[in-house]
């Protein structure tokens, strides 16, 4: 069986579409107590990913689109870039192999779950995405591609759901969601 | 870098949706748990997360082999649907389909392979020990007596296995408890092939069955529901709708609940009742007889209603009157099994139900031959207790059971000759009564985890595919016997192999179609039978109930009938069924016995009431139901129940009427669910466990009845019934109501409207079988609440 390696369009010509003075540069961080939202298995950086590089959400979120889960990217989503892409400091290189020794050992990262919904509540993310377009990610997740480590901004609870539903003069039908 | 990575071996179930934490955590009390996303390692090409896939596979629940569709999310079977392309079950699934999943994910599924150690108690052992071991006592005991015992298996499983059985000198034999030998030896006393005929339920326009439960366990349920939905139901469009339905049988089951008028025959006379039928029908040219008809006179000759009226305990005019109707229908068609087949004289029931056909001329338009039904390729009942005596005898030194449970259906017999088989294998996925008893446990995939297929019928060959992940340790059994064989290959290579023979150019494209499809589908053409010889239709009627001095003055004809959910005691493991009440007695959880209540008031019986059954073979205990379903001279207890092992929802729940009844075979070469039995009141007593308040309306008017005439005059938007859609003190308040719902609403069609969403069934089409409780119970993931909660009525559906 082959692999097949890919890396996305803006890890590979990110530079060449922006000049570099204008593209946003991720802090470098050395002290990760004080960052908000739960510490995960492994320092996954957004703001590098999403910000730095410009990697698009929907690169490794890519069922967001068309089914009700986001989905989680796959070990082989992240190796298909780190299998050559090996950290460019100490910190990010051991973050890296922490990666590199998952694939290997052949055990994913069990990561913290931050945005969840009760059972009985059905979002459908790809008729949100459909409605609002690809780039809507952060009407509910915030700017994630700042983020060094992703927290919660919203609450998720009904009334925020339904306030945006109003302000879009959307369907508030009970059985939308709750079935 | 990939090559050394088995890539089946690293799905990792995304975690997503899976912690039922979510819902707690989301009430607001205490702190959130953690909850824990787990990715794959490696995404599979087929599947979207949060988006289910369905796969066609094939149902192993009966021997019917109906199509399914299963739904499968992040890696999980999670329902089953009927496949609509399969031309038995049309689309539909009955309860005991819809169930299988619990056989799949059953919390006492033997998870790995284990045998039985010097001390007597089970211990694990790993697959290559097992096989060595096993592969050791086959070279042993070649010459000594081999035997592998299936279930109903038509398929190429079957085929490998009388393969191996050829090449280690042994023998396959196939089970089914209820099986079909009456039907078979009627069919060849009366037409001289003992194949099983398919029945053709949608075009008839006047149904009989003589005791045939074919909306609940008879032949193929789900196909004959479709069919006689489409017969007995009003279809104003149709012309052939609304055939009347009359059943003939000691006990109403679910089937004879659907019925329009229900003979009561005594146990054991519905033969008779055909042969009069027939007889009014020849006598009176009723119907265009066959040319060869008339050879038949001198058998009939001695069935006029006015001689056997009496015998069947009926009077002659109702007789004659059937007999009018059936042959005035244009499309009459009979039907005999179930309990008219499990009769000593059986097959001479069967034989008169195919004369009674052969007169109207049912057989070949209506009762086609030529199907084949594979459920009629099992071993008789004779040759099962050859088997049982060989065993006794010690001239078997290896038994291999697959995919049934003797030790259940023969509590007596069987059991006690297991114990003289040298060495005993099961490939059970259960500990049930059978693996309990045996020496080697080999577990086998669950049929939705492995490969297979079956051919039910000639013409349909259905495809069954692994749909998910193997839940345990367990090893398809296939396999297995391709590896004690030496020939090279798993089971799936061979099934292919199988198939490329039926069709080898673009194999591949073949069988991806077949995949699809779920399976091969093809009308086995129809084969043109001849009345055999009339002489030879042996006829024994019943003698009059036997009174041995042995038994009290209260000796019951005691009929054992198949429970249409847990069917011979296998669904029993399966909490959806158990909790399922049975259609007709609305009980569920345990057994029980039927009694009249005259019978009931003659012996001081009330519901709950334990009544000790006692016959020649075994005696047990049954809390009575009072109904009027049964006839005062009879008793009837569903199978189902009553098993020593076989799980935790199995395990010691009432008791096992298989114990009631003899071992040996009848003259038809079948078992006899009909016996003379004691019954005694015990003085102990239970609440029953049931659903229904009354079987009354008590005058409430919750059913509404609407004329034929009336009826076929209807028009669309026709209002036949008089009620308000709401009470006048309600209007104001609907109507705010649904403005405030849907002031804003933009999506659907119901802007300015004031949409009732309802669900409507068609009650001239339901036949009761409660497939959709079972449904929905998959569906909503609904909790079971077990026995205890049940009987205080807190049941979930």
């Amino acid at each position: 069986m082959v692999l097949i390696l890919a890396l996305p369009p803006a890890a590979l010509n990110g530079q060449q579409a922006q000049p570099a003075s204008s593209r946003y540069q991720a802090p470098v961080i050395s002290d990760t107590g004080d960052l908000k939202g739960p510490r995960q298995p492994i320092f996954f950086r957004h703001d590098i990913h999403a910000g730095q590089d410009q990697i698009p959400c929907m690169y490794c979120h890519y069922s967001a689109s068309i089914s009700s889960e986001p989905g989680i990217p796959s070990l082989q989503t992240c190796m298909g870039c780190h299998q050559l892409v090996g950290g460019s400091t100490p910190s990010h290189q051991a973050e890296i192999k922490k990666v590199r020794d998952a694939w290997r050992e052949r055990k994913p990262p069990e990561w913290v779950r931050i945005h969840a919904l009760p059972g009985f509540v059905r979002f459908p993310h790809m008729r949100h995405i459909k409605a609002l377009g690809t780039q809507s990610c952060a009407t509910c997740h915030g700017q994630v591609e700042r983020m060094a480590q992703v927290n919660e901004i919203s609450t998720l609870r009904m009334g925020w759901c339904v306030r945006c539903h109003m302000k879009n003069n959307v369907t508030r039908d009970c059985t939308v969601c709750h079935y | 870098m990939t090559d050394s990575i088995d890539r089946r071996r690293f799905l990792k179930v995304l975690g997503v949706t899976g912690a039922g934490a979510a819902a707690v955590s989301s009430c607001g009390i205490g702190p959130e748990p953690t909850e824990r996303l787990i990715p794959y390692l490696i995404q599979p090409e087929d599947q979207i997360p949060g988006t289910a896939t369905y796969y066609a596979t094939t149902c192993r629940e009966c021997a019917a082999g109906c199509g399914v569709r299963v739904r499968v999310r992040e890696g999980r079977a999670v329902k089953l649907e009927g496949n609509p392309d399969s031309p038995i079950n049309r689309g539909r699934l009955c309860a005991r389909g819809q169930a299988a999943l619990q056989g799949l994910y059953n919390p006492d599924r033997i998870a790995h392979p284990m045998v039985r150690n010097a001390s007597g108690t089970f211990e694990d052992i790993d697959w290559d020990g097992a096989l060595q071991r096993l592969a050791a006592k086959v070279s042993e005991s070649r010459g000594k007596g081999v035997v592998f015992l299936t279930g109903a298996e038509q398929s190429s499983f079957g085929d490998l296995v009388d393969e191996w059985m050829k090449q280690v000198g042994g023998r396959r034999m196939s089970y089914e408890p209820f099986a079909f030998e009456a039907v078979r030896a009627g069919n060849r006393m009366a037409f001289g092939t003992a194949t099983l005929p398919s029945y053709d339920f949608a075009n008839a326009k006047y149904l009989l069955s003589f005791g045939a439960d074919f909306l609940d366990t008879w032949l193929s349920p789900v196909e004959f529901q479709n069919g006689f939905s489409r017969a007995h139901a009003f279809d104003a469009g149709r012309p052939a709708s609304m055939a009347k339905f009359v059943y003939v049988g000691p006990r109403l089951s679910l089937t004879g609940m659907n019925a329009d008028e229900w003979i009561a025959a005594r146990p054991g006379t519905e033969g008779m009742l055909a042969l009069a039928m027939a007889q009014v029908i020849m006598s009176q040219h009723l119907a265009r007889l066959p040319a060869d008809a008339s050879r038949l006179v001198g058998l009939l000759s001695s069935y006029s209603p006015r001689a056997i009226a009496q015998l069947i305990g009926i009077d002659q005019e109702t007789i004659v009157r059937l007999a009018r109707e059936f042959a005035r229908s244009g499309g009459g068609l009979a039907v005999a099994g179930g309990m008219a087949m499990q009769y000593p004289n059986g097959a001479g029931i069967v034989a008169a139900v195919n004369i009674l056909n052969y007169v109207v001329g049912a057989v070949g338009t209506l009762v086609k031959f030529g199907a084949d039904l594979a459920i009629g390729a099992t071993n008789t009942f004779a040759e099962l207790a050859t088997l049982t005596s060989d065993m006794a005898a010690g001239r078997v030194a290896l038994l291999f059971v697959h995919g049934t449970n003797p030790a259940h259906s023969l509590p007596g017999a069987f059991q006690q000759a297991l114990g003289k088989v040298a060495y005993k294998v099961s490939f059970s996925s259960y500990l049930d009564e059978t693996a309990a008893a045996c020496d080697l446990i080999l577990p086998d995939h669950h049929p939705l985890e492995q490969w297979g297929d079956s051919r039910p019928r000639a013409g349909v060959t259905a495809l069954q595919q692994p749909v998910v992940q193997p839940v345990f340790d367990t090893r398809p059994t296939g396999d297995l016997i391709l590896k004690l064989a030496g020939k090279s290959g798993t089971f799936q290579d061979y099934l292919q192999s199988k198939w490329r023979t039926r069709h080898s150019a673009g194999f591949d494209q073949y069988w991806m179609d077949s995949l699809a499809k779920g399976g091969i589908y093809a009308d086995a053409p129809t084969r043109a039978v001849r009345l055999a010889d009339p002489s030879k239709i042996g006829f024994a009627a019943p003698a009059a109930p036997a009174t041995p001095a042995a038994f009290a003055n209260q000796a019951q004809q005691v009929v054992v009938f198949p429970h249409p959910a847990l069917h011979d005691g296998r669904g029993a493991n399966k909490p959806w069924l158990q909790e399922l009440p049975d259609p007709v007695s609305k009980i569920a959880w345990h057994s029980w016995v039927e009694v009249h209540p005259d019978t009931a008031a003659k012996w001081g019986l009330a519901t709950g009431d334990f009544l000790l059954l006692k016959s020649a073979f075994g005696a047990t205990k049954f809390p009575a139901w009072i109904t009027r379903s049964v006839r005062p001279d009879v008793l009837a207890v569903p199978t189902g129940q009553g098993h020593t092992a076989y799980g935790r929802y199995a395990k010691d729940r009432s008791a096992n009427p298989f114990e009631l009844l003899g071992a040996q075979a009848n003259e038809y070469g079948g078992r006899t669910f009909l016996v003379q039995a004691s019954a005694t009141k015990t003085g102990e007593h239970r609440k029953i466990v049931t659903t229904e308040g009354s079987p009354r309306e008590r005058g409430r008017g919750t059913v509404e009845v609407l004329g034929l005439a009336r009826a076929k005059s209807l028009h669309p938007g026709d209002a036949p019934f008089h009620h308000e859609e709401t009470p006048e003190y309600a209007g104001d308040a609907v109507a705010w109501w649904a403005e405030r719902q849907h002031e804003k609403a933009e999506i659907g069609n119901y802007k300015g409207e004031q949409p009732r969403w309802g669900l409507a069934i068609d009650l001239s089409k339901c036949t009761g079988c409660a497939a959709c409780v079972t449904a929905c119970y998959a569906e909503n993931n609904i909790a079971t609440v077990g026995e205890e909660l049940m009987q205080r009525g807190r049941e979930m559906s």
